[in-house]
């Protein structure tokens, strides 16, 4: 295996036909990254039974952040307090955070959860995966990924995961659906899903292979423009209407209004 | 000089206001639960609601509300239509202080109120929520400039009050590009949420339908407010100049409702008009109480004539406006929530309705505006800007 803290781009690969639900994942992170009892940054979702007997399967979903291509919580947060870096991890700063939710309304995986619990003294902060920095920087995987006992989550350069996954598939093309969920979605995510069931019954988001930012933002770089369009035309109209009254003084509306004009002249 | 007899120092607690100070009161209380021990046990927020009441109601709705004071302003100075003159300072106190109850709303719903300076030194300009904050604050204070001279006035202070009046167009250029801008970065808001917004309701034409739906609501509100003041401050009803705002409704409305339907036609969600079920219910609530019933009725002269349809139409469009408001920020918004368990296909089912208390600050606040209202027509020339004579000073 080559060394962690090298790898380029560093990447999750969870297969879901390989999940036992054990939940060593939840524990592990809580230990590592010091999670209240309460909380979690992972969430292991069972969807229970599916089908029709004798094919029967059952799905289990390990949901973390997503750390996006082009996270969409980042583009959202008002003052910067997420940032993306070079090798892949989403990174949240609580030290900037102002507690506006707002990236919890962009992020279409719904993972960064707030601290409803905690008032001003204690601090409300939002919460999610880190990629465990304090680990990956040290040649360790994350702790999820240490974990696992049946290897349904590793860990590694997105590049051969992928390969990875897309060769399983093809080893496999009757257990797999064909799809590597995360290598398109949303501009691409740093956390790729293989499943036996269909992803949306695993609770993933149907999305395109443009992040959900894309329109909020190619928007908002009409903000000066318009700014500055409707100023125009503000002042240009309000220099119009009063070069005309000046020209044609009080001759309409020579009702009620003509009172108040006098005044202001 | 008509230096007030309206000056009462004995200050009179009518029933009415103790009611809105003691909702008032406990608003307070809630809000000082709510930063000892969190959002959580005074609020139905969740983390598959991050946004709820708070956020449909102060920031959406009330920002709505607030659109009159860019709408008049801008029809009496940069159109001068002087006729409007009396309506500029009631709607100016009215989008003033709605803006003002959004600031304090705020200041609750914020997980951290005590770091709104952040603003000003962490920047992000890719952030909507940014943009609209600055818009905020920069509107809030023109508005308060714009505002200042009816409290110079009321202290006698001429000169300032004058140089005030002499830069009000350029104020109110420089406010109404603000206000357009912030109308429609609102809707610009939920830009983000495409997969989570109902297709009914997304769409990139967002900010351009708040906005359109922006001035309908102006007009509407203006209407709204004038009729209501006119009864408790007994007031004449300026219904020939409410007449006029009226008749421009249905041209604002049938813009609005021809770029929605298109739009919807264009990106090939008709489909959703009637099989949504709920959503169908919601989508068709609003466009019918908000803007077809109102263009319909405002397009009668007799019925634009009479007070009572004046005010009946200004609630319907109001109404059904607010009902969008809620729509997009709320009701039409679905979150997975990988917390609860429940997988996104199934999240429809997570509901969330506000708890009393969360209710309970949204009504102190109210009940502060409403207070505030009172208060500044009482002591202010709000009413009276053209009785006063000032203006003429304003040329010496």
């Amino acid at each position: 295996m080559t060394d962690i803290q090298n790898i380029q781009h560093k990447t999750f690969l969870f297969d879901a036909t390989r999940c036992i639900d054990c939940r060593a994942c939840m524990i592990s992170c809580s230990v590592e990254n010091n999670i209240a009892m309460n909380k979690t940054r992972i969430w292991v979702a069972g969807v229970g039974l599916l089908g029709q007997y004798p094919d029967l399967k059952r799905g289990t979903m390990v949901y973390h952040c997503m750390h996006c291509e082009d996270p969409d919580c980042l583009s959202a947060c008002p003052v910067g307090a997420y940032h993306k870096r070079e090798d892949g991890p989403v990174l949240y700063d609580p030290a900037k955070c102002i507690g506006c939710r707002y990236c919890m309304n962009a992020c279409p995986f719904g993972v960064p959860h707030f601290d409803y619990d905690k008032g001003l003294i204690d601090g409300a902060f939002i919460d999610k995966c880190t990629m465990c920095p304090q680990r990956i920087d040290n040649g360790q995987e994350p702790a999820c990924v240490a974990t696992c006992p049946t290897d349904a989550l590793m860990f590694g350069e997105r590049e051969a995961l992928l390969k990875e996954a897309h060769a399983r598939i093809a080893a496999h093309p009757e257990r797999y659906i064909n799809h590597v969920y995360g290598e398109t979605e949303n501009g691409g995510t740093s956390y790729l899903i293989l499943s036996h069931i269909p992803f949306n019954q695993l609770g993933l988001p149907n999305l395109g292979p443009t992040p959900v930012r894309d329109v909020s933002q190619a928007v908002i770089g009409l903000t000066i423009p318009a700014a500055l369009g409707i100023g125009v035309v503000l002042t240009g109209v309000s220099l119009g209407v009063h070069a005309y009254h000046q020209r044609k003084p009080a001759v309409e509306q020579p009702d009620e209004s003509e009172g108040a004009r006098e005044e202001t002249k | 000089m008509k230096m007030q007899i309206n000056i009462n120092p004995r200050l009179r607690l009518s029933p009415f206001v103790m009611v809105l100070l003691a909702l008032m009161g406990i608003a307070f209380l809630v809000a000082m639960v709510r930063y000892a021990v969190g959002i959580g046990p005074i609020s139905n927020l969740s983390n598959a609601y991050p946004w709820g009441f708070w956020v449909s109601f102060d920031l959406f709705t009330g920002i709505a509300i607030s659109s009159g004071a860019f709408v008049l302003t801008s029809l009496v100075y940069i159109l001068e239509l002087e006729q409007f003159r009396p309506l500029v300072r009631p709607t100016l106190l009215t989008g003033f202080l709605g803006y003002v109850m959004e600031v304090i709303a705020l200041l609750v719903d914020l997980g951290h109120p005590e770091r709104i300076w952040h603003y000003f030194i962490y920047q992000n300009f890719t952030s909507f929520l940014l943009v609209i904050g600055l818009y905020v604050m920069i509107y809030s204070a023109i508005m308060a400039v714009e505002l200042a001279p009816a409290v110079l006035e009321r202290l006698k202070l001429q000169k300032p009050a004058a140089l005030i009046r002499r830069f009000m167009k350029p104020l109110v250029i420089l406010g109404a590009t603000i206000s357009v801008l912030h109308q429609g970065s609102l809707g610009a808001l939920l830009l983000i949420q495409p997969a989570k917004l109902f297709p009914l309701w997304w769409t990139p034409l967002l900010p351009v339908l708040f906005f359109i739906s922006s001035l309908a609501i102006a007009l509407a509100m203006t209407i709204f407010e004038s009729s209501l003041s006119s009864r408790y401050f007994r007031r004449g009803l300026e219904t020939h100049l409410l007449e006029k705002l009226a008749a421009a409704i249905p041209f604002v409305l049938g813009l609005y409702l021809v770029v929605r339907f298109v739009q919807l036609a264009l990106s090939d969600n008709l489909q959703y008009l009637f099989n949504s079920g709920m959503m169908s219910i919601l989508f068709w609530g609003e466009i019918l109480l908000g803007s077809v019933a109102p263009l319909v009725l405002f397009a009668f002269k007799r019925f634009r004539q009479s007070p009572r349809g004046l005010l009946t139409g200004a609630i319907l469009l109001l109404l059904g406006m607010v009902l969008n408001r809620f729509d997009v920020s709320w009701f039409a918004v679905k979150h997975p929530d990988p917390l609860s368990y429940v997988p996104s296909f199934m999240a429809y089912h997570v509901h969330y309705i506000p708890s009393l208390p969360e209710v309970s600050i949204s009504l102190g606040i109210f009940s502060f505006g409403i207070l505030a209202f009172g208060l500044a027509v009482k002591y202010l020339p709000i009413f009276e800007e053209e009785g006063h004579q000032p203006p003429a000073s304003a040329a010496d």
